[in-house]
């Protein structure tokens, strides 16, 4: 309990200042502490596994932002999916808390000298809840569905599209052939099975199992209350070293200001929060006694997406300008409050791929400047904004309408980039229809935020020039052979450190080429009942590796000792 | 009076008959455009369930490729009116089809939200009633009186507050303060059996139902209000009151009576309201009803559950409105003749 208290004291006293005529009365546990610190926070990684003695036994409430689609492993596309599965499905191989693939359902793995196979060796007490065994025969099932084009199974079929063949070698081996060498074949891998005698000659998207998975993990299914609730306890047949609590009882809770108000109540032990609730937090008495704000950085970070193929954008100048034009620095201090980190290129600063040394571009109003009038953008007709061969340098700049942070990033861009005779529309959208003119590549401009789903940082899918809409994702239409290169060597090359090499080389180029507006990597902010101890988190956040939230375990109330309380 | 009554029973029955074919006649055009209306709104709107997949705190990037793939496993490549036909033929089969979401029918989804939506938005209208007729009537009955004025002003407040507000005020005051109610859901975790079980419920249905409640009260008992204040000055009531009446009698027997056409007429527009959820309030208090079905549907694009409600939304407004005319015929025999 060392760094956690710290973070708080220091959360709490800078939303002290915020909010210094909060309404409240009587004694308060926060009123001992002074302002000393105006720093930002100091944002770091908690591993509180070796602290405190864990307790077992009770109930874990944990929430979720919407309601899972389904419980079926392979058709799940969203959060809340991957948070209940986490505990019913084991998966091949996990990320660790430090972003390497461990063994999970396998025990070890062989990949051939031409890199295109991999040998999968189950491990023998691999068991569904049934007692029956998981088999060589499940992973191929499974793989195959993923493979059918009738099964959308958005999250796996990338992963599986290249390869070849799919075939048990006996009851707890199995092999995939590629049919290209690709290191980052191991990482589809990262995949949890289903049980095949259960889907076997069943419509599989109509399977009773999909709203009531069959367990291989720690945990197994009890429940499914539509729209309120999905329940599950200890699973007896599970061999793995079993979790803290005796049951998991996830709450559909859409609404953020509620489910502050679930923690603070008691019904809730950990919640996901924003900015304006973790500074509701650090001034809420209430709040202060019986819960704290855990706050670290993850993989995922922001940037404002330029299609390359715009006459706008297309010369690097120009994307160079937009860049200096915004004002990161200020933007952390004011929008984020401190707790967000410059990045220079596609990664967060977390991820083995980014080089620290690469320092971002500065914010260079002047030099920009130069840059667009280098660039033949000069305001020639005198009406306040460039503009170059009878075209003005106005575009839309498309968001996200469910993203306040996004939206305020937005205007204050477009804000600065109107100093510089830019102007840019600020065009909030629903979310499926941004999504859609994204992917598309149909746009100008567009506000980005990117959720890191797992610890693969391969770069290919989405910059190399191969990877255009409609066939890949690369929407931003960004190509320079020099980087193309680079990402193909990186695919090839098997040894991780030189790997690692690979991807510093193309950070540089990224950085230069600024083929979009790379902004921030914002803080992860949650708020936990003081109660639940054993909290790691990683660049993966507190959930997307192994073990993840089953280190997690709880006292029966929320008894507030002196230590525990700063 | 009374004779003349009896004479004109024949030609007023066949005029109320007429009335209601008509009525019915045209409420099936109506809803056919509905229908229509809203299969073309939704799927000429941008987006598709491809794009939604996944929703917006999932950072994977689909190929539009593999987009328009999925677009081919929903069946969405097939021309528009192609599409309209075969849903309506289900239709008319009462089969609303599947949603795209979780491949469960339609029908299912829809019946495991309902209970829910109708307890809440059942007892809330209920409440409306038993208050804002009584509030009303008392307001009416001595127009710009000292309970008219405070009412009014009372009234025009809670119209004017909004909900999302009131909601997360009143949670951290009586929940989360005093934990005098539940905090969301409708029943606890360990939901107590029989009279225990009954009395949890309704205590999750407190403030639920109050949030649905203060703001159409004003609503109600305004117009009741307008309703008897009128009704009062005329002279039937004088004459009620000359008749020695007292004045209780006189505005609840005369006056109330004849203001309650607009209130019938307004109950018809209420009903439908059972069924349609209030997303606010139904996000708010993690209520598993329709509204929040509705508008998720919307946002993964699960045309097959949004026209599913929105049909069954139609029909019961129809309905409804067709009962309330109904109703208001049997009470004003001048809509009839006229109609």
């Amino acid at each position: 309990m060392k760094r956690l208290p710290l973070l708080f004291l220091v959360g709490f006293l800078a939303a002290c200042r915020a909010r210094e005529s909060a309404v409240g009365a009587g004694p308060t546990p926060g009123s001992a502490l002074t302002p000393t610190e105006t720093a930002a926070p100091p944002l770091g990684f908690l591993d509180e596994s070796k602290e405190g003695t864990p307790v077992e036994g009770g109930v874990l409430r944990r929430r979720l932002l919407g309601e899972p689609t389904t419980l079926n492993a392979v058709l799940q596309s969203g959060l809340p999916e991957q948070q209940v599965l986490q505990y019913v499905s084991r998966q091949l191989l996990d990320f660790d808390a430090r972003l390497d693939l461990a063994p999970g359902l396998v025990e070890k793995w062989e990949v051939s000298d031409d890199g295109r196979e991999y040998r999968l060796f189950l491990r023998k007490d691999a068991a569904w809840e049934d007692g029956t065994a998981v088999t060589a025969g499940d992973a191929v099932f499974t793989i195959r569905q993923i493979r059918d084009p009738k099964i959308p199974s958005p999250v796996f079929k990338p992963l599986f599209a290249d390869a070849d063949i799919v075939e048990a070698i006996d009851a707890t081996s199995f092999r995939v052939r590629f049919r290209s060498a690709d290191a980052m074949h191991a990482y589809a891998f990262a995949l949890p099975l289903l049980p095949e005698k259960r889907y076997a000659g069943r419509p599989f998207l109509k399977v009773r199992e999909n709203r009531a998975p069959l367990s291989n993990g720690p945990y197994r299914f009890v429940r499914w209350k539509t729209q309120e609730s999905i329940e599950l306890e200890r699973n007896p047949k599970w061999s793995g070293a079993p979790g803290h609590f005796d049951r998991i009882l996830f709450r559909v809770m859409p609404e953020n200001p509620v489910a502050y108000r679930a923690l603070t109540e008691g019904s809730l032990d950990e919640t996901a929060i924003d900015q304006s609730l973790k500074e509701r937090a650090a001034a809420d008495r209430t709040f202060a006694a019986c819960c704290r704000v855990v706050e670290f950085y993850n993989l995922d970070f922001n940037y404002i997406a330029l299609n390359n193929r715009s006459p706008l954008f297309s010369d690097v100048r120009v994307r160079r300008a937009l860049t200096m034009l915004l004002d990161r620095p200020s933007i952390v201090r004011g929008l984020y409050r401190g707790s967000a980190r410059i990045i220079s290129g596609p990664w967060a600063p977390d991820s083995p791929a980014y080089d620290s040394r690469v320092t971002a571009l500065p914010f260079d109003p002047r030099a920009a400047a130069e840059l667009l009038d280098r660039a033949g953008w000069r305001d020639t007709n005198g009406n306040g904004t460039r503009d170059k061969a009878g075209r003005e340098f106005e575009f839309d700049l498309l968001g996200s309408a469910g993203s306040t942070a996004g939206r305020q990033l937005d205007e204050i861009f477009a804000a600065e980039l109107a100093q510089a005779g830019v102007r840019a529309r600020v065009r909030p959208m629903e979310w499926a229809a941004f999504v859609e003119r994204i992917d598309a590549g149909d746009y100008e401009a567009a506000s980005l935020a990117w959720a890191a789903s797992d610890g693969n940082p391969d770069p290919y899918p989405y910059w190399h020039s191969s990877q255009f809409p409609p066939g890949g994702v690369n929407v931003a239409f960004y190509a320079n052979p020099a980087a193309d290169r680079l990402m193909e060597d990186a695919r090839r090359e098997r040894d991780p450190a030189r790997r690692r090499e690979i991807y510093h080389r193309l950070h540089r180029i990224f950085r230069d080429d600024a083929p979009v507006v790379f902004v921030v990597n914002a803080s992860q902010k949650y708020a936990f009942r003081r109660r639940i101890g054993g909290l790691v988190t990683s660049p993966l956040g507190l959930y997307g590796f192994w073990p993840g939230p089953l280190s997690w375990w709880g006292r029966p109330d929320d008894s507030v000792t002196p230590e525990s309380a700063h | 009076m009374v004779g003349a009554a009896g004479r004109l029973r024949d030609s007023g029955e066949r005029a109320l008959i007429r009335f209601l074919v008509r009525r019915i006649a045209l409420a099936i055009p109506t809803l056919f455009g509905i229908v229509v209306v809203v299969f073309l709104l939704m799927h000429l709107a941008p987006g598709s369930p491809a794009s939604a997949i996944g929703g917006a705190e999932s950072g994977r990037r689909v190929s539009a490729a593999a987009r328009a793939e999925m677009r081919r496993l929903y069946g969405l490549d097939r021309p528009l009116p192609e599409r309209f036909v075969q849903w309506l033929g289900r239709v008319a089969r009462f089969d609303l089809g599947e949603s795209f979401v979780d491949r469960r029918p339609v029908s299912e989804r829809i019946r495991e939200a309902l209970p829910a939506t109708l307890a809440l938005n059942g007892l809330a209208l209920l409440l409306t009633l038993a208050l804002a007729i009584p509030i009303g009537v008392a307001a009416g009955g001595r127009p710009e009186g000292p309970f008219d004025r405070t009412s009014a002003v009372m009234l025009f407040a809670l119209y004017s507050t909004p909900v999302f507000w009131a909601a997360l005020l009143l949670q951290t005051l009586l929940s989360v303060k005093l934990g005098w109610l539940p905090l969301y859901g409708v029943s606890s975790d360990a939901a107590p059996e029989g009279l225990a079980g009954l009395a949890d419920r309704l205590a999750h249905l407190a403030l639920p139902v109050t949030c649905l409640t203060y703001g159409s009260l004003a609503f109600v008992a305004r117009l009741v209000r307008s309703g008897v204040a009128e009704a009062r000055s005329q002279d039937f009531v004088t004459a009620a009151l000359a008749r020695g009446l007292s004045r209780r009698q006189a505005l609840w027997r005369h006056a109330f009576r004849n203001a309650l056409l607009p209130v019938v007429t307004l109950l018809g527009l209420l009903l439908p309201g059972l069924l349609s959820g209030s997303v606010i309030v139904e996000r708010i208090f993690a209520w598993p009803g329709l509204g929040r079905l509705y508008f998720d549907s919307i946002l993964s694009r699960d045309y097959p559950v949004v026209l599913g409600l929105s049909l069954i939304g139609g029909v019961v407004t129809l309905a409804a409105t067709l009962a309330a005319d109904i109703a208001a015929a049997f009470v004003d025999p001048r809509l009839r003749e006229s109609a």
